[in-house]
């Protein structure tokens, strides 16, 4: 398990851009929506992943604001706030029906329903989409919790494939700390669904373990770029930053050589 | 793709909780519209077909599926005559094709019938002919059941459904 960025070569050094030779990145993974074909749409799709606590919502907020300084439109998107789906989800995980199947399809709802509705749209008008987590925490969770990995691919073939997905790892005793520092340890993010016990943090530390083996497997799979979150804010976002600018110049540079297929296109 | 995914969740929890404990108990479940509704209503919508088979593969595949199968005509007749108001997304009013819930019901179903019939050589569906009678419908299906469900001729002579 590899807990350091430092591993991992520059990014935004690739000749290619940044682009990692992620040849999917702004198409579907899988079978895709055919109803929703995707030709070409101008806007990014930008992955936070990470797992709970680990610090994502301060560093899309810094990421926001400073792309939209630089003139980008930017759009956010978070796991399971699907005005569909957000009201029937908490209602489901307050009671004890839940179970791991109904579980990953309520999430896959929610997920459907942002692609189709905030997702799509967004990049078909040229925006920068910051995802707060994506199918990775779906796939994590689900593993963790024994359900089919082919499986999960297959259902989440609908979602596009990110331009950039940053996981911020973190190590579970960094992790501890932050959490119970903040907010405390809650049911579901220590897993207590999965019956490790009865003491909560016991529960916390094997199932957050899990979690992160879940992640770190899916790295070399989806083009993870690793960020070593156990640093401090400001330093996480200049890595995320540099990796995000080289990434747009990089994107938008052929546009500007090529003017006459932007005519034909429009 | 959400209207899929919704169905199949309220699918997996009766699945879970309805359909799979009285199978271990050895009971009969009888299902009314199994997942194969989700397959030719779902692909008439636009969902990829593969896609739609592979996310209901958590299934259990029925002992015996029986496929009522009517033409569109007497479906709407049948509807028409119980004067039933119809159903937004039962008449595919959401495709937008027709304004008009009858037309656009015509229109939906029609196509949901043709994925159907797709459906029964792919799944070995027992189609029954469901333009006739009740009697007649349901001794043909007393008859099939009978095939697969061990039923002493005592309880086969009684009028009650198994």
């Amino acid at each position: 398990m590899t807990s350091s960025s430092d591993a991992q070569p520059a990014p935004g050094g690739d000749a290619d851009g940044g682009a990692n030779g992620n040849i999917l990145a702004g198409r579907y993974y899988g079978r895709g929506i055919p109803y929703l074909p995707l030709e070409g749409y101008p806007g990014k799709l930008i992955a936070i992943e990470g797992t709970d606590g680990v610090g994502r919502s301060t560093q899309i907020q810094l990421l926001r604001e400073w792309l939209e300084v630089r003139g980008y439109g930017v759009v956010e998107t978070g796991w399971t706030r699907s005005t569909l789906m957000q009201p029937t989800i908490e209602l489901a995980k307050s009671s004890n029906t839940l179970n791991k199947l109904t579980f990953v399809l309520l999430y896959a709802t929610d997920f459907a329903d942002r692609l189709e509705k905030e997702i799509i749209p967004a990049l078909k008008a040229g925006f920068v989409v910051l995802s707060d987590r994506y199918i990775f925490t779906a796939l994590a969770r689900a593993g963790v919790r024994g359900v089919d990995r082919l499986w999960l691919r297959n259902l989440y073939g609908f979602a596009i494939a990110p331009h950039l997905v940053f996981y911020l790892n973190v190590d579970v005793k960094t992790l501890i700390g932050r959490v119970l520092a903040s907010r405390g340890m809650d049911f579901w993010e220590s897993g207590m669904d999965l019956k490790h016990g009865d003491d909560i943090y016991d529960s916390f530390r094997a199932y957050q373990n899990k979690l992160l083996r879940e992640y770190s497997s899916m790295a070399d799979e989806f083009h993870f770029r690793v960020v070593d979150a156990r640093r401090p804010v400001d330093r996480i976002q200049d890595e995320l930053r540099k990796n995000v600018a080289a990434f747009l110049e990089a994107a938008e540079r052929p546009s500007d050589r090529a003017p006459e297929t932007l005519v034909l296109q429009r | 793709m959400t209207f899929s995914l919704l169905h199949a969740t309220d699918f997996a929890d009766r699945l879970l909780y309805k359909i799979i404990p009285p199978l271990k108990a050895g009971m009969i479940v009888l299902a009314d519209r199994y997942a194969y509704t989700a397959f030719a209503r779902d692909a008439t919508r636009g969902v990829d077909r593969q896609w739609v088979r592979e996310l209901y593969s958590f299934a259990v595949r029925p002992d015996l599926a029986l496929y009522f199968r009517v033409p569109i005509d007497v479906s709407v007749d049948r509807l028409m005559a119980r004067r039933v108001k119809l159903k937004f997304y039962e008449s595919g009013m959401d495709m937008g094709w027709s304004a008009n819930p009858i037309e656009s019901f015509r229109m939906f179903q029609g196509k949901v019938l043709d994925e159907y019939d797709q459906l029964v050589n792919e799944f070995g569906l027992d189609v029954i002919d469901a333009a006739g009678s009740i009697t007649d419908q349901q001794r043909v299906v007393r008859n099939v059941i009978a095939q697969h469900v061990q039923i002493s001729q005592a309880e086969l002579s009684d009028d009650e459904l198994v």
